[in-house]
C-alpha cells in the first residue's frame, strides 16, 4: 500500500520498490563464517599476556574514540530496597494501600515493635494525576493511584524543603509484592520509574515477597526483622482493622443520630492504636476489643429502615479502597440508601493458604516432580505441607472469630475456600490464576444462592485484566443461570463519575424493590403488620440492640429483624404468658 | 448536535383553565434539556419542549419552568411534583425539590408503559449507549429489566456520530435523507470514537462519498453494539430505539433493522410475522421517554416526594452557588487579567496572512505545496527564498480533489486580481491526501508529514530547533531534531488522536464559534481539571464536570490547560522536558487557538528553563510550505517538473464511484472499493483506487494480479519475512509422527499412589507397552479435532498438532481455525460479552467459525480450546512464565459466549476441550492432557505418554528449524551491512488479522522480517552480542534482571529479552507492536524504549492496535521509519568500513606487541636475573608508555598541515 491507508494508486507495486531506492538481491546460502587464520605470533606466558592485552586494549580504545566507534553502553534499571538495622533509627518505613483502619493499625503495630512508620492519606485524585505523569502508559488505576500517592507525599516534602537526598535516605516505602499474573505485580516497576522520573532516583521501596522476607540486599543485620511477633502484630492489625470495618458498615446506614458511628469508630480506633503501638501492651488487646465492643454499642439503631444490602466485590485494592480510587463507592451507596457488605483482608489471606494448598495437592501423585516456581522438586513432602495450610486456615478462621465476637461482630463466617473452588466448577479453571482468580463468579454465585445480598457490585480498574477480561464474561452465565441476580460491573477510571453513579442508582433501583419485596415476604409469611413487628421490636429492646444479629434468611437486614420479630409475635399469641398485648 | 434539530415544536397549548396540580418530568442530559408536564391523574401529556443547553443546564431548565408556568397560569403549584432524570439532573433536583430518578429506570417505566410488548430497548445518547432487555421469569412470571450501558471505550453515541458528520462534511438535513445501503460499505471501527473518526478521516480523504462513509459509520456502530453492549445477549422482537440519532437518522434505524434480522436467522429467533419496521422501530417522541418515564416512576412513590418548591432556589444556584460549590476544588484560570493575555497576545498572537504588495504584471514564482490534513486542507505558494507568497485554507468540503480544485481556483482568481503571473516550478503534497493527489495532478513531490513539518520549522527559525511540535485535527506529531534534522519522533496513537478537532467539537456544542474559544477561555476564573487522555474519555469528564456545574468558560479554559499533558505526558512520555532541548516550535491548525499556545507555552516554560518558544508564523499551512519547499529542492537539482499545471489542476474532471463493478472479488472479504477517475483538460487519465483491506485490491483484473502475485513472491524471496513464514509453518503437519511402539515392546514407568495421609509412594516398574483395541484406534484416525489459531496456541501449536497426529489423529482431522480476517471477525464477533484486547477477543470469532464454518463442511467431534497457564521461554531467572491472566481465561469466557442463552457445542454435537495446560511443568501437562484427552481419545497411558513425547519433538523442531532460519538472515545482515527489522511483540501477533500486515509493509520497502521466535537461542551465538554483560557480572545471556526484574508474565520477558538483543545487534532496527488494552506491554514501554534508546537502535512503536488497521497514522509511520531506516543502513555500511579498519589495526597491533615483548622477554631471559617487575609496576609502566603514544601522536597531528 502507498501509504499505509486504506487506499493506494493504480501500479503500487513498482513505484514502492521504486521509492524504497533498493534493488532486490538475492540471499545467498549461509556459508559457515569464514574462519581468519591468524598471523603465527610468538607464544607469551600469562604473565607476557596480560601485558599483551592491557596495551591492546588501551590501543583499541584509542582506535574506537578516533574512528567513532566507542562501545555502546546499555540501560540498567537498578534496584534500590536496601534497609539495613543501622539505618533503622532514621529511616522512616511508609505504609499504604489498605483501608484507613487497616493503615493506622498496621502502622500501630510496628511502632510498637521499635520502627518509625508513617502511614500515607488515602490515595485522590491529586495522587492519580501524579501517577499518570509519571507513569508509564496503559497502567491500571490501583499502579496510578498508588505510586501517585507516593510519588505526591515525597514532593510535597521536598516542596516543603526537604533536600532530596535526606528524603532518599530517610524515607523507606514498604509495600505488599502483588500476585504476578495481571500487569499489577508489575507495579514495582512503576515505583522506580515514576520516582526516577520525580528526582527521587534511588528512593528504596521494599516487598514482602512470596520467597519469604523483605529483600534487602546489602551488608549486615536486615532492616525490617520478620520474625514471629512481626507477623502476630500485622496479622492481628488487619484482623482488627478488618472486624472493625465489618461492624462499621453494618451500624452506620441504620444510625439515628447522623456521624455518630464515625465518632465511635474513630474513637476506637484510636483507642486499639494506642494498645498495639505501645510496646508492652499487646497483651491488653482484649479489653480494648471490649471497649470497642462497648462504644459501638451505644451507637443507636433502627434496623427497620429498608435498606437494600450491597455486595462490593472486584478487584482488590479497586474494592479496599475508600478514596477517589473507587469513587468513594461505600460513601455513596450509603448516602443512597444502601447497606454495604465489604470484603475483608482476611478473606484474601484464606485465599493464598488456598492456593498454596490446591497447587500442592494437584501436583501430588504425578509421574515425576517438576521443577521450577511452582513444581514440588526438592520442596520436601508435599503432605506436610498440605496439612501445614490446612491447620494456618483453622487458626486464621479461630483467631479472626475471637477478635471479631469480641468486638461484636456477631454472625459474621468467613468464606469457605473449598466451597468457592467448588462452585465455579465447569465455569472457571481453578488453575487460573490473577487477582481474585475465580472468587468473584463464586461470590456471586454464593450471594445469588445463599441471598446474601441485594445487589452485587463488581468494582475494579478500567481494563482489569482478570475482573474486567475474564470474570464479567463469566460471570454472564451466572446471570443466565440465576436471572433474579443483580449483578453490576464497574469499571473506575478516576473519571466520569457521574456515569457510574448514574449505573449504580439504576440497579440500587431494582435492589430496593427487591429488599422491599424480602421485607413484604416476612411480614406475610408471619402474618404481622409492619407496625406491629416495629412494636414487637421495642417491646424486646434486645431484638433493636446496635450489635444484634438476626439469624440470616433474606439479604436485607430489616428483612431478618421483621422474620425474628414476626416470630416473637406469632409465639406471643399463642403463649400468651408474660407478654401483655398492647398491641 | 448536527444529528438533531435545535428544539422541537413546543406544545402550543396554553391551559389556562387548568387548577389541578401538574407532573413535571425533566430530563437534563448530557447536551439537551426536555420537559414533559403531565396529568397526574391521566398520566396524559399535556405539554412538552426539547432544547440544547450549551452547558447552560440551570439556566435552561429555568427557562423551560418560566414557559411551562407561563402555558399553565392556574395551577396550583404548592401540590404539583418534578421528577428529574439525566446526567445532569443531580445538582438541579436538590433546589427544585425534584425527587431524582435514574434515567435507564425511567426509560425501562416509560417503555413498560407504553409498549408492553417490547423486548429490548436501544438507546443512543449523547454520552452514552444502553440497551434494555425485558425477561420474563419463568418461575414467577415476573417481568425483569436486564440492562447494559457502554463502558469508557465506546463509539456509536450521539457525541460521535455529530463530529463524524462534521468531519465528512455532511449537514445534518442532507444526513437526515441518506438512506441504508449495505453495498456500499466500507470499515470503520466502531469501538471507539477515537478510533472512529480516524478511519472516517482515511476515508474522506481518499475520495469516499459522504453518504456511503455515514452508512459504514451506522453499520459500524449497529454491529459494536450487537457485539460488545448486548453482552453476547440476544435481542428479541420487538425491539424499541430510542434517542437523538434514531430519531433523526432513517440509516440509521435502516442498518439495524437489516442487522438483527440476520442475528435472528443465526441464532434461530422465533420471529412473528410483521414487517420489519414493526418489529424494530422509533416511537413518536423517543426522545422525550425519560422525562415521561421519570414522572411515571415518581407518581408511584409514596408520598409527597417532588414536590415543586418553585424556581428561586434554582435561581440562587445558577447564579451563586455553583461558583462557591467549585471553589474548592478547581483548577487555575489559563490567565490572571487582561492585562498578561495583551501581554501573550502581543508575543504570540498568529498575524493575519498578507500577501506581498507586488506590481500588477509581476512574474510571481513559486512552489506550490498542498496538506490534505484530517479535518481541512491547506496550500502555500512559496517564493525560492522561503517566504509564502499565497495561501489557502478551507475545511474540508469532503472530497480532497474537490477541496483542492476549489482552493487553486482560489488562488488563481486573487492572483489575477492583483494582476500576477503566476509561474509555478512544481507542485507537492503531503497529509492523509496525499496519495490520491499525487496520482492525479501527479505531484513532484509526495512528502511524508514529518519531514514536511521539519523542513518549514528548520526553513522558518533555522538548524536550531530542538523539537517541534505538530498538533492538526486528528494528529499530534513531535518531532525530535538533531543539526536540523529529524532524530526521531512521536506521533500520537489511536488513543490519543482527535484533540485538535476535540476543541474544536467542544466549542462546536458550547454554542461558541472555534474563532471566539480563546476570547472565552480567558475570561475564565477558574477551571475544570480535566484527565488526560483519550479524547472520548475527556468527553465524559465534560458531562461530569457540566454536572457539578462548571460554565462553558470554565470548560474550555480547562480543555486548553490539558492539551499539553496529552501532548507531553500522554504522547511524548518525558516527564523531564529540559532533555529534549531549549527551542521548541509549535505547528498545526491549533495554534490559531490562543488558548491552546497559552497553555502550551506556560507548560513548557515552567518545565524547560530559558525555553524559547516559536508559534509557526504559518502554523496551519507548515505541511503545506514544507512540500512547496521540498519541491524547491527537487526543481533546483533537476529543473524539471511533471504536475499539470495550475489550470489543468482546477479544471481536473473526476469521477468517484463505488458499486458492483467496483467491489474487489480476489479474496473472500469482497471490499467495497471506490474508483476515483480524474481526466485533466490535456487528455490525462488516472484511477485512484480507495476501499480496500489487502493489496489484492489494488488492480482491476486477472492479468494486473497475476502481476502483482509475481511481484509478491520476487519480494518475498528477496527480503524474507519470517512472520509470514512462521505463521504458516507453526500450524501445519511437519514429519509424519513415530509410529507408536507395538504391544508389549518393553518400557519403564513410575507408578505413584498417595494414601489417606498425603503420602506419595512411588515405584519404578518395567513392562510391556500397552496398546488400545482396534476400534479404538481407528476411532481416533477418524476423530476431528478443530483447534482455533488463537492467543498462546501461537507458541505451542506444533506441540498440539503433535500429540494429536502422535495419538493417532490423522494429520487432516487436526484442524485449525483460518487466520483472524475482518470477515471472521464480522461474523464471529457478536458473542461476546465483554470488550478486553482484540487478540483476547477475537476468540470468540474463531469458535464461531469453528462451529458454523468448518464443522458444518466436516464434522468436527472436538474444539480444542486449553487455557494454557505457562508458556515455554528461554528466560532464565525470572519470576515465573506466566500467561497473562486474559489469555487464560479467554477458555472460560469463550465457553461462557457459546453456552449462556444455549449451549452451542452440544446443540452441534461436538465436545469442548478446555483443559489447562502449564508448559513448565512436564509431570504436570502430562497430567492435564491426560484428563483432557485420555477418554475422548480412548488412549492407554503409555500411548498418552508417547504422544506427550512425540508432541514436545514436534514442537522443539519447529523452534530449531526457525531458529535456523532466523540465524540465516541475521547473519546475512551482517555480512551485507543490511538492516532487518525486528517485529517484537506477542507470539500472537504473527496472526495477520492482528498485526493488520504491518509488517509486510516494511518487507515491500526492501526490508526483511524477522520474528522474535527466529532469534537464535545458541548461547554460544548469542555470547558475542551479550560479552560485556556476561563480563559485568550477568549470569547468563537469557537472563534480564539487570533491565526488569518484575518479569513474571513471559511474553513480556521476552519482549524485553528480544529488546536487549536488538540493542545489542547493529543490524537490527525495531517494529513494537502492541495490543490496545494490553495490560502486560504496558508496564514495559518505558523499558523497552530505554533499552533501545541507550544505543539509538531505529525502533518504530505502534501500540493500541485494535480490530481495525490505524491507516492515516501507520502511513506516516511507515514512510518516516523507513526514512530512518534508510539512514542507518548508510550508517551501518559506514560503520562496517571503520571496524574492518579497526580490526586491522588490532590485528597489526597484536602482532607489533607480541613480537616486541617477545624480544623483551628474550633480552631478560639472556640477562642476569632481576625480581620480576610486580604487576602495578608493569601497569605503570605500561600506562606511561601509553601516555608517550598518545603526546607524541597529538603533537604530531597537530603539526600536520590540513588535509595532510
Amino acid at each position: 500500500m502507498a501509504d499505509g491507508s486504506n487506499s493506494t494508486i493504480h501500479v503500487p507495486i513498482e513505484r514502492l520498490a521504486g521509492r524504497a531506492r533498493v534493488q532486490p538481491i538475492e540471499i545467498p546460502s549461509i556459508d559457515p563464517p569464514v574462519e581468519r587464520t591468524p598471523a603465527a605470533l610468538p607464544e607469551l606466558d600469562p604473565a607476557w599476556q596480560a601485558r599483551l592485552q592491557a596495551e591492546l586494549a588501551a590501543f583499541e580504545a584509542d582506535e574506537r574514540a578516533r574512528l567513532g566507534l566507542p562501545e555502546p553502553s546499555h540501560f540498567k534499571d537498578a534496584v534500590h530496597d536496601r534497609f539495613t538495622a543501622a539505618q533503622r533509627a532514621y529511616t522512616t518505613i511508609l505504609v499504604s494501600g489498605l483501608t484507613i483502619a487497616h493503615d493506622a493499625l498496621v502502622c500501630a503495630g510496628l511502632r510498637g515493635l521499635g520502627y518509625r512508620v508513617q502511614a500515607l492519606d488515602c490515595p485522590d485524585y491529586a495522587s492519580l494525576a501524579n501517577g499518570k505523569e509519571f507513569g508509564n502508559r496503559g497502567q491500571c488505576n490501583p499502579t496510578y493511584f498508588t505510586v501517585g500517592n507516593l510519588v505526591k507525599f515525597l514532593s510535597k516534602l521536598r516542596d516543603g524543603g526537604m533536600d532530596t537526598r535526606q528524603i532518599i535516605d530517610g524515607y523507606i516505602f514498604l509495600t505488599a509484592g502483588a500476585c504476578g499474573p495481571c500487569r499489577f505485580g508489575s507495579y514495582v516497576t512503576e515505583y522506580r520509574k515514576a520516582l526516577r522520573d520525580a528526582g527521587f532516583d534511588g528512593f528504596r521501596v521494599a516487598l514482602f515477597q512470596q520467597k519469604g522476607g523483605l529483600d534487602q540486599a546489602g551488608e549486615g543485620e536486615v532492616g525490617l526483622v520478620m520474625n514471629g511477633p512481626f507477623f502476630v502484630r500485622i496479622l492481628t492489625a488487619l484482623m482488627v482493622g478488618d472486624a472493625l470495618n465489618a461492624l462499621m458498615y453494618r451500624i452506620r446506614p441504620y444510625e439515628i443520630e447522623a456521624g455518630a458511628t464515625d465518632r465511635a469508630v474513630a474513637l476506637c480506633r484510636a483507642d486499639l492504636v494506642q494498645v498495639l503501638e505501645t510496646p508492652g501492651r499487646l497483651k491488653e488487646l482484649p479489653l480494648a476489643l471490649v471497649r470497642v465492643r462497648r462504644r459501638l454499642a451505644a451507637v443507636a439503631v433502627d434496623r427497620t429502615r429498608v435498606k437494600p444490602k450491597v455486595g462490593i466485590i472486584g478487584e482488590f485494592w479497586a474494592m479496599t479502597t475508600e478514596g477517589d480510587g473507587n469513587y468513594r463507592m461505600p460513601a455513596f451507596l450509603e448516602s443512597e440508601g444502601a447497606e454495604v457488605d465489604v470484603q475483608l483482608v482476611t478473606a484474601w489471606l484464606l485465599y493464598n493458604l488456598w492456593e498454596v494448598r490446591w497447587d500442592t495437592r494437584r501436583r501430588m501423585g504425578l509421574e515425576g516432580h517438576d521443577g521450577g516456581l511452582w513444581g514440588l522438586k526438592g520442596k520436601g513432602a508435599p503432605g506436610r505441607k498440605i496439612w501445614a495450610m490446612h491447620a494456618a486456615d483453622k487458626v486464621l478462621r479461630a483467631v479472626f472469630q475471637s477478635i471479631a465476637h469480641t468486638m461484636g461482630l456477631h454472625g459474621y463466617t468467613l468464606p469457605d475456600m473449598e466451597e468457592l473452588a467448588r462452585v465455579v466448577q465447569g465455569l472457571y479453571h481453578e488453575e487460573v490464576r490473577g487477582g481474585e482468580g475465580h472468587m468473584e463468579v463464586a461470590k456471586l454465585l454464593l450471594n445469588t444462592r445463599h441471598r446474601k445480598v441485594n445487589l452485587t457490585l463488581s468494582v475494579k480498574p478500567f481494563g482489569c485484566m482478570p475482573s474486567s477480561g475474564v470474570s464479567d464474561g463469566v460471570q454472564t452465565v451466572v446471570q443466565a443461570i440465576h436471572p433474579d441476580a443483580l449483578y453490576l460491573p464497574v469499571e473506575t477510571t478516576g473519571d466520569g463519575a457521574v456515569n457510574v453513579y448514574s449505573r449504580v442508582q439504576m440497579m440500587l433501583y431494582k435492589a430496593r424493590k427487591q429488599a422491599e419485596a424480602e421485607v413484604k415476604a416476612q411480614l406475610d409469611r408471619h402474618g404481622v403488620s409492619g407496625d406491629r413487628a416495629r412494636a414487637v421490636i421495642a417491646r424486646h429492646p434486645w431484638l433493636g440492640r446496635t450489635l444484634y444479629k438476626a439469624p440470616h434468611g433474606a439479604a436485607c437486614a430489616a428483612a431478618d429483624l421483621i422474620a425474628q420479630a414476626g416470630k416473637w409475635a406469632n409465639w406471643a399469641d399463642r403463649v400468651g404468658v408474660w407478654i401483655a398485648a398492647p398491641w | 448536535m448536527p444529528s438533531q434539530p435545535a428544539a422541537t415544536v413546543t406544545h402550543p397549548a396554553v391551559f389556562a383553565d387548568r387548577t389541578a396540580p401538574v407532573a413535571i418530568g425533566l430530563d437534563v442530559g448530557s447536551t439537551t434539556v426536555k420537559a414533559v408536564v403531565v396529568d397526574p391523574a391521566t398520566e396524559q401529556v399535556l405539554w412538552h419542549d426539547y432544547a440544547r443547553h450549551h452547558t447552560r443546564q440551570p439556566e435552561t431548565v429555568l427557562e423551560f419552568l418560566g414557559r411551562i408556568a407561563a402555558a399553565f397560569p392556574s395551577v396550583e403549584w404548592g401540590r404539583s411534583r418534578v421528577f428529574a432524570t439525566g446526567s445532569g439532573a443531580g445538582p438541579i433536583a436538590g433546589p427544585l425539590g425534584a425527587r431524582f430518578v435514574q434515567e435507564v429506570n425511567a426509560v425501562a417505566l416509560a417503555v413498560e408503559a407504553l409498549h408492553p410488548d417490547v423486548r429490548a430497548v436501544v438507546e443512543l445518547g449523547g454520552q452514552d449507549a444502553k440497551i434494555l432487555i425485558f425477561r420474563e421469569n419463568e418461575a414467577n412470571g415476573d417481568k425483569q429489566t436486564w440492562a447494559s450501558m457502554n463502558d469508557k471505550c465506546a463509539s456509536g453515541t450521539g457525541a460521535t456520530i455529530d463530529k463524524c458528520f462534521v468531519k465528512a462534511g455532511v449537514p445534518a438535513d442532507v444526513a437526515a435523507t441518506i438512506r441504508f445501503d449495505p453495498g456500499r460499505l466500507h470499515h470503520v471501527a466502531a469501538k471507539c470514537g477515537v478510533f472512529a473518526e480516524t478511519d472516517i478521516v482515511n476515508l474522506v480523504k481518499t475520495g469516499v462519498p459522504g453518504d456511503e462513509i455515514l452508512n459504514s459509520l451506522a453499520d459500524a456502530i449497529v454491529l459494536q453494539n450487537l457485539s460488545v453492549l448486548t453482552r453476547g445477549n440476544t435481542l428479541l422482537p420487538k425491539i424499541l430505539l430510542l434517542g437523538g440519532p434514531h430519531t433523526f437518522l432513517p440509516f440509521l434505524v435502516e442498518a439495524w433493522r437489516l442487522r438483527i434480522p440476520e442475528l435472528w436467522a443465526e441464532r434461530g429467533v422465533a420471529v412473528p410475522d410483521l414487517p420489519v419496521d414493526q418489529l424494530i422501530f422509533v416511537p413518536d417522541r423517543a426522545e422525550l421517554y425519560a422525562a415521561m418515564g421519570a414522572v411515571r416512576y415518581g407518581l408511584h412513590e409514596p408520598g409527597q416526594q417532588g414536590l415543586y418548591r418553585g424556581t428561586d432556589a434554582l435561581a440562587d444556584y445558577a447564579q451563586q452557588g455553583r461558583k462557591a460549590r467549585l471553589a474548592g476544588k478547581a483548577g487555575p484560570p489559563l490567565a490572571h487579567g487582561a492585562g498578561e493575555v495583551a501581554r501573550f497576545a502581543d508575543r504570540y498572537q498568529v498575524h493575519r496572512f498578507v500577501p506581498p504588495d507586488l506590481p500588477p504584471g509581476s512574474v510571481v514564482r513559486g512552489a506550490l505545496g498542498l496538506d490534505g490534513g484530517s479535518t481541512s486542507s491547506k496550500c502555500a505558494l512559496v517564493a525560492a527564498d522561503g517566504s509564502v507568497l499565497w495561501k489557502e485554507y478551507q475545511l474540508s468540503q469532503g472530497n480532497p480533489i474537490a477541496d483542492c480544485k476549489q482552493m487553486l481556483a482560489r488562488m488563481r482568481e486573487g492572483a489575477s486580481r492583483r494582476g500576477w503571473i503566476l509561474d509555478i516550478v512544481g507542485f507537492g503534497v503531503t497529509g492523509y491526501a496525499g496519495p490520491v493527489l499525487d496520482q492525479a495532478l501527479c505531484a513532484d513531490a509526495h512528502v511524508v508529514e514529518t519531514v514536511a513539518h521539519m523542513q518549514s520549522a528548520v526553513g522558518t527559525f533555522g538548524r536550531d530547533v530542538d523539537v517541534i511540535c505538530d498538533i492538526g485535527g486528528q494528529d499530534i506529531k513531535v518531532l525530535f531534531l538533531k543539526n536540523g534534522d529529524v532524530d526521531h519522533f512521536k506521533l500520537s496513537n489511536q488513543c490519543s488522536a482527535g484533540n485538535g478537532m476535540l476543541l474544536q467539537a467542544m466549542a462546536d456544542q458550547f454554542g461558541v464559534p472555534v474563532t471566539e474559544y480563546a476570547q472565552a477561555a480567558f475570561q475564565a476564573e477558574l477551571s475544570p481539571e480535566f484527565s488526560y487522555g483519550c479524547a472520548v474519555f475527556l468527553d465524559a469528564d465534560r458531562v461530569n464536570f457540566q454536572k457539578e456545574g462548571y460554565a462553558k468558560e470554565e470548560m474550555l479554559a480547562g480543555l486548553a490547560l490539558v492539551l499539553p499533558k496529552n501532548v507531553w505526558q500522554y504522547v511524548v512520555q518525558v516527564p523531564r522536558m529540559a532533555e529534549l532541548g531549549r527551542t521548541f516550535v509549535l505547528q498545526g491548525g491549533t495554534q490559531h487557538n490562543l488558548a491552546a499556545v497559552k497553555a502550551q507555552v506556560d507548560y513548557i516554560c515552567a518545565r524547560v528553563p530559558g525555553a524559547v518558544v516559536h508559534v509557526h508564523p504559518h502554523p496551519g499551512e507548515a505541511g503545506a510550505i514544507g512540500a512547496a519547499l521540498e519541491v524547491w529542492r527537487r526543481f533546483r537539482r533537476t529543473g524539471e517538473t511533471r504536475w499539470v499545471g495550475l489550470d489543468a489542476a482546477i479544471d481536473v474532471a473526476y469521477t468517484s464511484r463505488t458499486d458492483e463493478g467496483t467491489r474487489c472479488h480476489f479474496c473472500p472479504n469482497l471490499c467495497s472499493r471506490t474508483f476515483i477517475d480524474t481526466r485533466t483538460p490535456g487528455g490525462t487519465t488516472a484511477r485512484y483506487i480507495a476501499g480496500f483491506s489487502c493489496e489484492k485490491g489494488t488492480v482491476e483484473d486477472e492479468v494486473a494480479l497475476k502481476a502483482l502475485t509475481r511481484e509478491r513472491a520476487r519480494l518475498r524471496k528477496a527480503y524474507p519475512n519470517l512472520v509470514e513464514w512462521e505463521a504458516k509453518a507453526l500450524f501445519s503437519s511437519r514429519q509424519p509422527p513415530r509410529p507408536m511402539p507395538a504391544a508389549g515392546s518393553p518400557v519403564v514407568v513410575d507408578e505413584v499412589h498417595v494414601d489417606g495421609l498425603l503420602r506419595e509412594h512411588r515405584r519404578t516398574v518395567a513392562r510391556g507397552f500397552e496398546r488400545s483395541d482396534g476400534l479404538a484406534v481407528e476411532r481416533r484416525r477418524r476423530f476431528r479435532v478443530g483447534i482455533p489459531r488463537v492467543l498462546n496456541i501461537w507458541s505451542i501449536a506444533p506441540f498440539l498438532r503433535g500429540y494429536l497426529e502422535a495419538a493417532g489423529v490423522e494429520r487432516q482431522n487436526v484442524v485449525f481455525s483460518e487466520p483472524t480476517s475482518e470477515e471472521m471477525w464480522a461474523k464471529g464477533g457478536k458473542y461476546g460479552s465483554i470488550d478486553p484486547c482484540f487478540p483476547s477477543k477475537v476468540v470468540q470469532a474463531h469458535i464461531h467459525h469453528l462451529l458454523f464454518d468448518v464443522h458444518p463442511e466436516r464434522a468436527l467431534d472436538a474444539i480444542w480450546l486449553p487455557a494454557i497457564t505457562h508458556v515455554p521461554s528461554p528466560l532464565t531467572g525470572t519470576m515465573d512464565h506466566a500467561s497473562c491472566p486474559i489469555v487464560q481465561g479467554a477458555a472460560d469466557v469463550a465457553r461462557a459466549a457459546f453456552t449462556k442463552e444455549r449451549d452451542w457445542f452440544a446443540d452441534k454435537g461436538l465436545a469442548l476441550v478446555a483443559g489447562a495446560m502449564t508448559f513448565t511443568e512436564r509431570f504436570l501437562l502430562k497430567d492435564q492432557l491426560w484428563n483432557a484427552w485420555g477418554d475422548h481419545l480412548g488412549l492407554t497411558r503409555d500411548e498418552h505418554r508417547f504422544a506427550c513425547d512425540q508432541a514436545w519433538s514436534a514442537l522443539d523442531e519447529f523452534q530449531a528449524e526457525r531458529e535456523r532460519k532466523g540465524r540465516e538472515l541475521l547473519e546475512w545482515a551482517e555480512r551485507e551491512d543490511r538492516v532487518v527489522v525486528l517485529l517484537l511483540a506477542r507470539p500472537y501477533h504473527s496472526d495477520p488479522g492482528l498485526h493488520h500486515n504491518i509488517p509486510e509493509e516494511f518487507q515491500a520497502l526492501g526490508y526483511p522480517v524477522l520474528s522474535s521466535g527466529a532469534i537464535p537461542r545458541d548461547r554460544a551465538w548469542l555470547s558475542r552480542y551479550f560479552r560485556a554483560d556476561l563480563t559485568a557480572g550477568l549470569p547468563d545471556v537469557f537472563n534480564i534482571n539487570d533491565v526488569w526484574p518484575e518479569n513474571y508474565s513471559a511474553n513480556s520477558a521476552f519482549k524485553v529479552w528480544c529488546a536487549k538483543f536488538a540493542a545489542r545487534h547493529p543490524n537490527v532496527a525495531v517494529l513494537d507492536l502492541s495490543s490496545f488494552k494490553c495490560g502486560h506491554d504496558a508496564p514495559v514501554y518505558a523499558t523497552i524504549d530505554k533499552i533501545l534508546a541507550a544505543t539509538h537502535t531505529p525502533a518504530s512503536s505502534l501500540h493500541d492496535l485494535d480490530a481495525n488497521k490505524p491507516g492515516g497514522s501507520l502511513g506516516i509511520r511507515v514512510r518516516t521509519y523507513a526514512y530512518t531506516l534508510d539512514r542507518q543502513r548508510e550508517r551501518l555500511q559506514d560503520l562496517a568500513h571503520r571496524k574492518r579498519e579497526l580490526e586491522e589495526r588490532i590485528e597489526a597491533k597484536r602482532a607489533e606487541i607480541a613480537h616486541r615483548l617477545a624480544a623483551e622477554r628474550a633480552a631478560v631471559a639472556v640477562a642476569p636475573p632481576v625480581a620480576a617487575p610486580p604487576p602495578a609496576a608493569v601497569g605503570a609502566r605500561v600506562a606511561l608508555q601509553h601516555l608517550w603514544q598518545r603526546a607524541a601522536r597529538l603533537v604530531a597531528d597537530r603539526t600536520r598541515p590540513p588535509g595532510g
